[in-house]
């Protein structure tokens, strides 16, 4: 940074440190993340793959209180689906949207006769709702009823930041942990295994003012961009996926 | 008498502009293979990688529009350009970190497809910082009578830049060469009444020591 930068940016950090002083404030910063990721140069898998986001993917924001330095939030919600979708769409052959509906367990098994009947339906998973017991029933989004040979779900976990006033170093960083599940063509669970995604921002590349809200997002982008990155190079190599594939047509790793 | 005083208190700062403000700078070139740039291009990039000492955005944008532009130029792809265009082979995590990694990556039917649609040669990856340090003296500044903000003292410290370039030939999966430039000055603020900064541009310095280099490496006349 340039002396006359440095003035600025004292002058700056003077003029926000006297406002504080006057106010109170303790910092903070709140980031909104809506990027699309490159098309992954890798040998797609020779399957039909389900793909299933759920609301809480594409509306995840995460916030926390940091004791001392304020309110922090990162929505990454906008970015899920056409991240995954970009990825997914390089790793398969063909991807199909796909639905899902939790109906009572009675209506489930009805669902499933009808799947027998060749209609593309898939079951995945239990759950409970107002103590009754549900299950969830994943349809292919279009009307033809596509077959696929597996659904993938992901989700997050868990989204953690640490900022360098915490640490002591120089950067920005943020973790996202995701969770993909694999469920057979049937809609079997066959397993799941975490994603993290890991980014982090230099504070020397950036000014004094804003320098929490550019740091966090750089950082958020990078951590996308390398869970996109990760997923595409190990996607194959999961036992569950490597098990599953022996058994899908065509789908040798 | 107040003509002479400011007179010698011009001359004073010029000595201290003169002493202070030089930059040292050192180059160095190993060079390990003969390169043909031809009509290709090559990519500055960074290491990110590290949890610290991470090269400056700064100093990677200023070398790749330095050896950009001139009579000289080389045609320079931007690192982000190249990075998506490659994606995801070359992301802080998954880069190749040395030439069994390179030759693994470019063995990549897709990869080596793209990189030949790019017309990409030649990376050269940047590492090392600029550091301040030996910061002595005082500076003080305060409101004098009729409210008039003016400074007093004495503020100097020492800068140092230390950058070294891998060059990496994508085609024949080997590295040709490493260059590195370092530079060096002190920087300081007199203040009476009016602080005046003069600053040792160490960094400018290393970067333009670093794209002469560059050029001249990978250059029609290497």
């Amino acid at each position: 940074m340039s002396f006359p930068d440095r003035l600025a940016s004292g002058a700056a950090v003077a003029l926000i440190g006297s406002a504080c002083l006057v106010a109170g404030c303790k910092g903070g910063a709140s980031v909104t993340v809506d990027i699309r990721v490159p098309r992954p140069l890798v040998e797609p898998l020779d399957v039909r793959m389900g793909v299933y986001f759920d609301d809480a993917l594409k509306g995840y924001v995460h916030q926390e209180e940091l004791e001392d330095h304020g309110t922090y939030s990162i929505d990454i919600g906008a970015s899920q689906a056409p991240v995954f979708a970009q990825v997914f769409d390089a790793m398969f052959d063909s991807v199909v949207p796909m639905t899902v509906e939790a109906i009572p367990n009675e209506a489930a098994t009805a669902a499933e006769d009808e799947d027998a009947e060749g209609e593309a339906e898939e079951e995945a998973g239990e759950e409970k709702a107002d103590g009754e017991e549900t299950q969830l029933v994943f349809r292919t989004a279009d009307a033809v009823g596509t077959p696929v040979d597996g659904i993938l779900v992901p989700s997050i976990e868990e989204v953690q930041f640490a900022i360098p006033d915490q640490t002591g170093g120089e950067f920005y960083e943020v973790w996202i942990r995701y969770q993909l599940a694999l469920f057979d063509a049937d809609g079997q669970p066959l397993g799941e295994w975490p994603l993290i995604g890991y980014g982090k921002a230099n504070q020397r590349n950036y000014g004094t003012i804003d320098q929490k809200t550019t740091g966090l997002n750089e950082a958020t982008i990078w951590a996308l961009r390398d869970a996109a990155a990760l997923l595409s190079f190990q996607f194959r190599d999961q036992t569950q996926v490597k098990a599953w594939l022996a058994t899908t047509h065509g789908g040798a790793p | 008498m107040k003509m002479r005083i400011a007179g010698l208190c011009a001359a004073a700062l010029g000595l201290l502009a003169a002493a202070g403000c030089g930059v040292q700078s050192t180059v160095q070139e190993v060079r390990q293979a003969q390169t043909d740039l031809g009509d290709g291009a090559i990519v500055i990039l960074s290491r990110k990688h590290k949890t610290q000492g991470e090269t400056e955005d700064g100093f990677v944008t200023c070398v790749s529009d330095s050896v950009n532009s001139g009579d000289d130029a080389l045609r320079v792809l931007a690192a982000r350009d190249f990075m998506d265009a490659t994606f995801p082979w070359f992301e802080p995590r998954t880069a190749p970190l040395d030439m069994n990694d390179l030759t693994r990556v470019i063995n990549q039917p897709l990869l080596t497809e793209r990189i030949q649609q790019i017309g990409v040669r030649y990376l050269v990856w940047i590492e090392g910082t600029t550091q301040r340090s030996d910061e002595s003296g005082s500076l003080q500044c305060t409101l004098v009578s009729g409210g008039i903000p003016a400074c007093f003292g004495f503020l100097s410290w020492e800068n140092g830049s230390d950058y070294e370039a891998s060059v990496w030939d994508v085609h024949r999966g080997m590295n040709v060469g490493t260059l590195s430039s370092e530079a060096s000055g002190t920087s300081f603020v007199p203040a009476v009444v009016v602080p005046l900064p003069f600053i040792a541009r160490v960094q400018q310095k290393a970067c333009d020591k670093l794209s002469d280099q560059i050029k001249g490496f990978l250059g029609p006349t290497a």
